[in-house]
């Protein structure tokens, strides 16, 4: 009996050894952790974000030459602040369900140690790690969520650098409202959005602002993403005709929409979808040929040669073999480096200095590879410099075209499609 | 809104057709072991990625790909059968839900290590263009895919009931150790079952394929369909399933344009408890 | 003392003192808690899927009301969530009776699709609902405001709460086994026409285990909304929390006591060790192994783990036996 215990003892103690052995040779390399969806629905994703975060530390550990003229971190060493510690990114799954995302979190903070934290795609996911961590005292960065409560629980460790849903309907609402004053008939607008948590979200928050700004929303349809056929719905659309049509899609639902409006034979004038899976390289690739001139935003627009997203895109095209940045990878990138710049001036990856390094962020637009004003968090930790470009496909690429300030390309309208 | 109302319903019915075939494998497992098969939309998945491999390795098309996925679904099948399904069949039914499960899970998942995460379609033209008869659209692929859905639905229940195979396979259904009696082998024959199952449904894949994105996590959206198109027509009827199929395909596309498509599921499934409440035994199965 | 009294009482010792074994490990003390709560889950399930036969694949139903009571205590009436459990098992045992009496009628598969085509049904209506925050789900309080919220940081008080709920649903389950409405339960299970021609009610004792089952399988839920402190459709409603239920019962032998508990106890490590290890890699690796394990185990004891222990291997019995589908299902 006695000889039974001991031994459950034994195994236990065995198990929590080897529990805090793991992470004890970290000494010279500085651990962020990044739990993304790796399996599940949006694994595509996870897997493009996954390759941002390495390139992100490939460059800041080994260099770029041409990129190091612009931006500082990217001269190779690690990071100068802590006397070229190297970065060790921490990839775990979070399967696309918030148990296993909150699972993920603790066991990055308690057994990797990681200094901070980049999560987590989801906003219900993002929402539940997120308390992990500040019960922890981690700092906590999300990239992409655009849930409006997320910054608004009181938390002292959570940071956010991308815009919210309501700063993209702002930019619907504006650009429509030129495109009124130019001439173009937005009279009718229909908003076609799927029904989880990504598509009823933003479509409520562009309800409203339209709402606000007088611009009337005629058809409002919520469809499930894993439809099977959506001929009724663009049929549907068909016989309503309206002016202005937008989409709020996944990329299964996306590749479905613009395959069944070249069959049904209709296009509105003014096709608008918003990123999601119209951004999905996997979307571009399909079908670029049958969308000309859809308008979708992003924040990210490859600009001049020379410039710090022209760099990236061609170095994130490498390691993916062909794909270049979109809007969720280049967010994902953002992130990375608020965060390791965060690190290197805290000097430290003391959570504490690097939580007050993260408050005193401050970045200038010609830094960013996001299309973004700039970097600087609020109080509550969101990013006031976060803003949206319009972009618009041509040729399978989207280009950006407004606002006029940042456009690279003019604006065509109306929409081409096949 | 009349011409429109005609379009939506030729939609639901091609709809239907593609139900109707990628649910008649399972329903002939279903009614000849009583197995349900969980793994059965990761079969369609599958056979579905054998046309992308087909179209981006060779270039072919759904000509090439779909005897090709026949072929190797139906040898998926008759292996499950000898390494899994012959086994878990002396356990419980719940060994059924258990085993196909993991082996779901399995499949998925390899697939998604194989072919990676990212949606996958065949260029838009490859089975013709739409065309256009008495003002009514119809889409190439969906006609394609609908047509030999009822074929090969009428061939396996032809097969079922007219030839001396199938009539040993449903005395083997009937009652094995009878079957067992009278010589014939009810091992070989519920082998054969699993791989006429796998040949129906690599063929549906293949052909969902040409118009449907492919993923590996397709098989899940499928699957769902699938259930309860077989369990709505009777478990074991081939011309249940194909009854079943096309209904709830209309009723899909109807409450999706007149309702709104949030609402066409859970219509679907009202329907199909309503009538699982007068019809314990579905539209077709036998009481 | 013999030997089988020994393990067992390590065994016990061990459960009780697992969470300071785990101390400086709270990962490894979590995961105590998640075998413990899932195992309530399966155990729940177990008294209708199990004992009675009734392979209920929509129990995610009771798992999401459970859960949406919890969050809805709070979000709308600022009560600490666990006060929503036992409205939540309340209301599971309503709903129970209206899905059971329609459903129960129907007999082997055509009651496993009936259920999950009712699961769906209330998952899809759950996300167009804003009361119940649709499809973007609702969160617990964000921090705890008194203990009452059960919101804690470390996986302790979950383990011990979990325990104890455990242990009073499997001695429940123990009392009803040895008791007549076990014994009815099992008659069932055989053959139902066979029960009914002895005079059991089937019907009845049919719904009551549908009942019992729902009202804890609803507590699982209230539980693990305390514990995550977010809920939403897909992780309250969803098919593969119902699939989930039963796979885990499955695996460790259905309508056994401890069967769930062997289930949740091979699984939930699985799963969550395998995708600390491997799922960082990307591909769902961590899928493939799991998937792996349940197929193997399946493959060679499809009654379950606990059939290891059995006198008479199911082995023996004939591969064909079970192949005549109108056997002991027929209404």
């Amino acid at each position: 009996m006695v000889k039974i215990v001991h031994g459950a003892i034994r195994a236990g103690a065995a198990l929590v050894a080897l529990a805090i052995a793991l992470p004890a040779f970290a000494q010279e390399t500085v651990k962020i952790g990044a739990v993304y969806p790796l399996s599940g629905n949006s694994a595509s994703t996870g897997n493009y974000a996954k390759m941002a975060f390495e390139m992100g530390a490939d460059i800041i550990n080994n260099g770029n030459p041409e990129l190091a003229k612009i931006f500082p971190l990217a001269k190779g060493g690690g990071l100068p602040g802590l006397k070229g510690a190297k970065i060790q990114m921490v990839i775990a799954d979070n399967q696309g369900t918030p148990a296993a995302g909150q699972n993920q979190t603790l066991r990055l903070i308690t057994e990797e140690k990681v200094a901070a934290l980049i999560c987590c795609y989801q906003s219900g996911i993002t929402l539940t790690a997120s308390a992990v961590a500040e019960r922890y005292g981690v700092p906590f960065l999300n990239a992409e969520s655009v849930a409006a409560n997320l910054t608004e629980r009181g938390f002292k460790w959570f940071f956010r650098t991308t815009p919210v849903a309501a700063d993209f309907a702002k930019a619907y609402s504006t650009f429509l409202k030129e495109q009124q004053a130019a001439g173009r008939k937005v009279d009718s607008i229909a908003l076609v959005h799927e029904n989880t948590e990504y598509g009823n979200s933003v479509s409520s928050v562009i309800s409203d602002a339209f709402k606000k700004d007088g611009l009337n929303i005629t058809m409002n349809v919520a469809y499930s993403a894993n439809s099977t056929d959506v001929q009724p719905q663009v049929l549907q659309l068909k016989e309503k005709n309206p002016d202005v049509v937008i989409f709020v899609s996944y990329t299964s639902d996306a590749i479905l929409y613009a395959k069944t409006m070249k069959e049904v034979n209709w296009k509105p004038a003014i096709l608008i979808a918003d990123d999601g899976g119209f951004n999905d390289p996997a979307f571009t690739k399909a079908m670029g040929s049958v969308t000309e001139g859809l308008i979708s935003r992003s924040v990210f627009a490859p600009g001049k040669p020379g410039s710090v997203p022209a760099i990236l895109d061609a170095l994130y095209k490498k390691k993916t073999g062909g794909d270049g940045l979109d809007d969720v990878s280049a967010r994902v990138l953002q992130g990375f480096f608020v965060v390791a710049d965060a690190i290197n001036r805290a000097g430290s990856t003391d959570p504490a200095k690097i939580r007050d390094a993260l408050k005193a962020t401050d970045l200038k637009p010609d830094q960013l590879v996001a299309g973004y004003d700039g970097v600087k968090f609020d109080d509550k930790g969101q990013n006031v410099l976060a803003s949206t470009l319009v972009t618009q496909l041509r040729n399978s690429q989207y280009v950006s075209v407004w606002p006029k300030a940042r456009a690279t390309d003019p604006l065509v309208l109306p929409y081409k499609g096949w | 809104m009349g011409m429109t109302l005609v379009q939506v319903v030729v939609s639901g019915l091609l709809l239907g057709a593609v139900y109707s075939l990628f649910s008649s494998g399972l329903t002939l497992i279903w009614g000849m072991m009583n197995v349900v098969n969980f793994a059965h939309g990761d079969f369609v998945m599958l056979g579905m990625y054998t046309a992308v491999v087909v179209w981006t390795a060779l270039g072919g098309g759904p000509w090439a790909s779909v005897p090709v996925a026949a072929i190797l679904i139906a040898t998926l099948g008759i292996v499950s059968y000898f390494l899994l399904v012959r086994h878990i069949m002396r356990g419980p039914m719940l060994a059924q839900i258990l085993g196909t499960f993991g082996l779901a899970l399995f499949l998925r998942y390899g697939a998604l290590w194989i072919f990676g995460a990212n949606f996958k379609t065949l260029p838009d033209d490859l089975v013709g263009h739409s065309f256009i008869v008495g003002g009514i659209r119809f889409e190439g692929a969906r006609v394609l895919a609908g047509l030999v859905g009822l074929a090969v639905t009428l061939l396996l229940h032809f097969i079922l009931t007219r030839t001396s195979v199938g009539s040993r396979m449903l005395a083997v259904s009937e009652d094995a150790v009878a079957a067992q009696l009278m010589g014939i082998r009810p091992q070989r024959m519920q082998a054969l079952a699993w791989g006429l199952a796998g040949a129906a449904t690599g063929i549906a894949g293949a052909l969902i394929a040409t118009f449907f994105y492919t993923s590996p996590t397709v098989g899940e959206t499928l699957s769902i369909v699938a259930f309860v198109t077989v369990a709505l027509g009777g478990f074991g009827s081939v011309l249940g399933a194909l009854v079943a199929g096309l209904l709830i395909g209309v009723i899909e596309s109807l409450s999706a344009f007149l309702i709104g498509p949030v609402y066409k599921d859970v219509i679907v499934y009202t329907v199909f408890v309503l009538v699982l409440w007068f019809r314990p035994q579905g539209l077709m199965g036998k009481a | 003392m013999n030997a089988r009294r020994l393990i067992q009482l390590a065994l016990l010792v061990a459960v009780l003192i697992y969470p300071f074994l785990t101390l400086e490990s709270p990962v490894y003390q979590r995961l105590g808690a998640l075998v413990l709560l899932a195992a309530i889950g399966a155990s729940a399930w177990n008294i209708v899927g199990g004992y009675a036969g009734q392979v209920s694949v929509g129990h995610a139903v009771f798992f999401g009301i459970g859960a949406y009571s919890a969050v809805v205590a709070f979000v709308h009436a600022d009560l600490p969530p666990i006060v929503g459990a036992p409205l939540g098992m309340l209301l599971s045992v309503g709903v129970a009776a209206v899905i059971g009496v329609p459903t129960l009628r129907l007999s082997g598969h055509y009651f496993s699709m009936a259920t999950i085509a009712v699961g769906e049904l209330v998952r899809v209506l759950s996300s167009t609902s804003d009361w119940l925050g649709g499809a973007q789900g609702l969160g617990g309080p964000a921090m705890p405001r008194t203990v009452f919220d059960l919101s804690f940081m470390s996986a302790m008080p979950y383990y011990y709460i979990f325990l104890a709920v455990l242990a009073f649903l499997l001695g429940m389950t123990w009392w009803i086994e040895r008791g007549r409405m076990g014994f009815y339960l099992r008659a069932i299970k055989d053959s139902e026409r066979a029960a009914r021609s002895l005079g059991v009610s089937a019907g009845r004792y049919k719904l009551y285990a549908y009942m019992l089952s729902a009202a804890f399988t609803s507590l699982a839920g209230s539980l693990y909304l305390c514990m995550f402190g977010f809920i939403d459709p897909e992780s309250g409603f969803g098919i593969l929390l119902s699939v989930k239920m039963v796979v885990m019962a499955a695996l460790g032998g259905a309508g056994q006591l401890f069967g769930p508990l062997v289930g949740a106890l091979i699984l939930v490590p699985v799963e969550e060790l395998s995708n600390s290890l491997l799922g960082g890699e990307g591909a769902g690796i961590t899928f493939v192994v799991y998937g792996a394990i349940i197929v193997i185990i399946a493959r060679f004891l499809p009654a379950g783990l606990l059939s290891l222990f059995e006198r008479r291997p199911t082995a023996e019995k004939p591969a064909v036996s079970t192949a005549n589908p109108a056997s002991g299902h027929a209404d």
